[in-house]
């Protein structure tokens, strides 16, 4: 137990004392450790314990928020009548009963990283980078992070729930710069878990090193990609940031509840092509996005937003479903107790469909295999986006051919939804630090191959 | 425990496990913001935060430990986790504690005076009113806030120095949301002292900005002369600004290894960075290291002057580091970063600039720019969004298209330098500054 249940309810019961109708106390102590090796050497290491509280009051549609890094019973109680003398005046004597909920870890972790010295992640790193350096003489430069995070948070709230997750996540980054004397490309893979250092059992370090390094290599040897509207084959794992960025944002209820999304009203409309299912769910196991409660204490869930085609539901915090008229649905996410939270996704992903891989290339008489993606952004009120290729390949006549560089998606989330004409197999996610006004969170992104029947690419 | 004591507890700690070179560095600030919609006030937050980093040399290698907990415990732990990291570590350059240096720059910040909570609401709701009022057209959506946030800063260190900075300022966000048949937004931030800033300015430029987009089009595709506008260029510098840092091309990221006295860009571009530029409110005496601060040219007329040094790169260079120390928070490892980075402007006003072009096209925003730029090959390619240009009169708005090409390339087809420097809202110590550039010819993708 981080702070005592006594201390709670006062903290809670001052925070409510000018008249709010619901108050949260969110705690966290979290423990980081980043280690770098820049060719073949441990060049730095970041080890930080970021440890505070953030008290949050509600009074219809208004929230008030403040945080404080001091953790005593004065600090605590500080923080509180702060917040609630914002509402208003006044002392109401109130009385308030935690009742603790133990909602169960559903990702188990076997080798705890900080319970480990730097030595075995060190040696893990350097089996990465010593493999990716390795793979060509053309390689002129290695690079990479191994990253452990620890995050404990206690949650208590008005409404007496009182509850606590803590959440172990583990991710290694590689680097690889390809170099020919005048032009540079990068590879880079980045895969992370809500795991310990088992998951080095998993992602060989090895592999992943050849995987940055091969990227990296092809890339050097890549012409320029034709600009144009074209048909695109965008490969799994990664390439569903397409999802992500074109549609996941304009979901979060922080955009909807305030009409500030291509998607609020359309709740039953037919918004994506039928061939698209597309599923948030904070309950994978293991999974860097996966969140056994969210940040404001409620379960997470398998949420289904878009089914056939259909759009059956949002991506709701406490806060904006209260101007929605809708419950949470367990997506209130945060990076610290200096953010505010607000809705945010998970683990979001299209779902594997009907069609073959190989007719989904052979159905592409002239355009571009996009391979791996890098990231992108969009404007959640128009959905514009776009967002890099990192590995791209031209297809001719249903034939993958010469590696290009430099292709760039752009569009716009509602027509790239209705242009998705073919959904593949081979699901898979990929790890990725998503940022928003909550600050950046842990999520994986992920799809099967897909086909987006005409899209603008940008190349020269 | 405030910040003397638990810096006491962390030295006494040191100085018994045998250290000899170690330093602690402590920021705090506190943050109150405001936020409005449909006319009400929707959130308030404050925030208080804090941390110390200890960082300490074994045998030329340095170790870090931070926390934002300020116990006895913790001083003893963040000393004795430093000295681990710093074994850990096996990069050869040498890590230095700064002694000191004689003398440090007396700054000039601009005045920003402290506004009282009830000043801050009644500006966000009068800034809230009078977007509304400046188009028949603004609908609910429509979102502004005010924050305001003062920092400090201090670093120790084993030598006896002892150095302190605070700086405070405040900030206004417009978010428009215009409706024309489909819905438009624009969006301005506008940085400083609430008491000067002027609302009615402010709602105008986000209005404007909204109103602009309204029966646009998607932008051409071919090549074209392009005019980047301040806010454009220092968005393409946010991305590439790595380039000119030596650690990056000490360790092969950056393509301008090796090539400080050559001409790496056209003859009309000065890039400078100035840590005391007196229209700013990112100014420092002193970097992240305790090293004193200086102006310099990084490109003159073309040329690459400097690239840009802490005290380790500045060893391994065999040169006097230029004291661009920073820290991306205080528990981050030391990195490089600039102050005021611009470009020094030139004599012709916009429309002057337009003229020189005749045709083309006016590129005001560049998206993406994490996913679209690389600063190791310089190669970008962005969405954008701008103005077609006919007989040197800016012309339709254009959207939906990308601009592609490459940092380096871009900075030797730079025809003409514009007389409007803008500098942009401080990132940390750095702040970006670009008046508008005539580019030669660049790659459009649209329609």
């Amino acid at each position: 137990m981080m702070l005592s249940k006594k201390l709670l309810e006062q903290v809670l019961a001052r925070a409510l004392s000018t008249g709010a109708d619901y108050a949260e106390i969110y705690t966290e102590n979290t423990t980081s450790k980043a280690i770098t090796m820049v060719g073949s050497k441990v060049d730095r290491i970041a080890d930080e314990l970021i440890s505070g509280a953030s008290v949050r009051v509600f009074k219809g549609l208004r929230s008030v928020c403040g945080s404080t890094a001091d953790l005593s019973e004065a600090g605590l109680l500080a923080c509180a009548g702060k917040v609630a003398d914002v509402l208003g005046q006044g002392s109401a004597p109130i009385r308030i009963n935690l009742n603790e909920r133990l909602f169960g870890d559903a990702h188990p972790i076997r080798i705890v990283p900080s319970s480990v010295g730097n030595d075995v992640k060190v040696e893990l790193l350097r089996r990465g980078c010593d493999s990716a350096k390795a793979y060509h003489s053309s390689i002129s430069q290695v690079s990479g992070t191994i990253l452990d995070v620890d995050h404990k948070i206690q949650i208590a709230t008005s409404e007496g729930l009182l509850a606590e997750d803590r959440q172990v996540r583990t991710r290694m980054s590689l680097e690889a710069i390809a170099s020919n004397g005048n032009e540079n490309q990068a590879g880079m893979v980045t895969p992370g878990v809500r795991q310990g250092l088992e998951m080095f059992e998993q992602f060989v370090p090895e592999e992943l090193g050849r995987q940055a390094a091969a990227q990296a290599v092809t890339m050097l040897s890549a012409g320029y990609c034709p600009a144009g509207t074209m048909p695109v084959a965008i490969g799994n794992g990664f390439g569903g940031v397409i999802f992500h960025e074109a549609c996941g944002h304009s979901l979060e209820a922080s955009g909807v509840a305030l009409g500030q999304s291509q998607f609020a009203g359309k709740l039953g409309q037919q918004i994506a092509s039928p061939k698209v299912t597309a599923i948030d769910d904070g309950t994978m196991t293991n999974a860097w996005g996966s969140i056994n409660i969210d940040d404001e204490g409620t379960p997470a869930r398998k949420n289904v937003l878009i089914e056939n085609g259909v759009l059956k539901s949002y991506m709701i915090d406490k806060f904006n479903g209260r101007r929605m008229g809708m419950e949470s649905t367990g997506n209130s996410r945060r990076q610290s107790y200096l953010y505010e939270p607000t809705s945010r996704m998970t683990n979001t992903y299209i779902a594997e469909g009907q069609d073959n891989n190989d007719d989904i290339i052979a159905s592409i008489e002239y355009g571009l295999y996009a391979k791996t993606m890098g990231g992108g952004q969009v404007n959640p009120l128009t959905g514009q986006f776009n967002f890099g290729v990192r590995e791209g390949y031209m297809v001719r006549n249903g034939k993958i051919c010469e590696p290009v560089r430099g292709a760039m998606l752009v569009g716009k989330g509602s027509e790239v939804l209705m242009n998705i004409d073919m959904v593949g197999t081979g699901l898979a996610l990929s790890a990725g630090m998503c940022g928003a006004s909550s600050g950046s969170i842990p999520t994986f992104v992920g799809q099967p191959m897909i086909r987006v029947c005409a899209i603008t690419v940008g190349g020269r | 425990m405030i910040y003397t004591e638990f810096k006491e507890a962390v030295f006494a700690h040191a100085q018994a496990l045998g250290l000899k070179d170690y330093e602690l560095y402590y920021t705090a600030g506190e943050s109150v913001s405001v936020d409005v919609f449909q006319q009400q006030i929707n959130g308030f937050g404050s925030t208080t935060e804090l941390g110390a980093c200890f960082r300490c040399l074994i045998d030329g290698k340095m170790g870090y430990a931070s926390t934002s907990l300020l116990s006895a415990e913790e001083a003893v732990r963040v000393v004795e986790a430093a000295m681990e990291n710093a074994r850990t570590i096996e990069s050869e350059e040498l890590c230095f504690i700064h002694p000191g240096d004689a003398a440090y720059a007396a700054l000039t910040p601009k005045q920003v005076s402290t506004p009282t909570t009830e000043e801050m609401i009644s500006f966000a709701l009068e800034l809230q009113k009078t977007l509304y009022a400046t188009d028949a057209r603004v609908i609910d959506g429509t979102q502004c806030g005010v924050s305001f946030g003062t920092s400090e800063l201090a670093i120790d260190n084993s030598y006896g120095l002892s150095l302190r900075d605070s700086s405070k300022m405040a900030s206004a966000v417009g978010m428009v949301v215009l409706q024309d048949g489909e819905p438009y937004d624009g969006y301005q931030t506008e940085i400083g002292s609430l008491d000067t800033m002027d609302k009615e300015k402010i709602a105008k430029k986000v209005v404007e900005k909204a109103a602009n987009k309204v029966g646009g089009e998607v932008g051409p595709t071919g090549s074209f002369p392009v005019l980047l506008t301040p806010s454009a260029m220092r968005a393409l510098m946010t991305a590439f600004v790595g380039v000119f840092s030596a650690e990056n091309t000490q360790k092969g990221l950056s393509l301008l290894a090796g090539k400080e006295g050559q001409t790496i860009a056209a003859e009309c571009v000065t890039l400078m960075d100035d840590p005391f530029y007196a229209d700013s409110y990112a100014q420092a005496s002193f970097d992240a290291e305790g090293c004193a601060t200086s102006t310099k040219a990084v490109i003159e007329n073309g040329v690459l002057k400097t690239l840009l040094h802490n005290l380790k790169t500045a060893h391994v260079a065999g040169v006097k580091t230029t004291a661009n120390a920073s820290k991306a928070s205080y528990a981050a490892t030391v990195g490089i970063s600039p102050y005021n980075f611009y470009i020094v402007p030139g004599e012709k006003t916009q429309d002057e600039l337009l003229a020189q072009m005749g045709n083309g096209v006016i590129v005001d925003s560049f998206g993406g720019l994490h996913a679209g730029a690389s600063a190791v090959s310089g190669d970008f390619s962005l969405q954008s969004t701008g103005f077609l240009v006919e007989n040197g009169k800016k012309g339709k708005y254009i959207h939906s298209f990308t601009v592609a090409g490459n940092f380096f390339e871009l900075l030797k087809k730079i025809v003409a330098v514009g007389s409007d420097l803008e500098m942009g809202t401080p990132n940390g110590n750095t702040c970006l500054g670009s008046p508008s550039l005539l580019i030669d010819q660049l790659s459009l993708a649209g329609k």
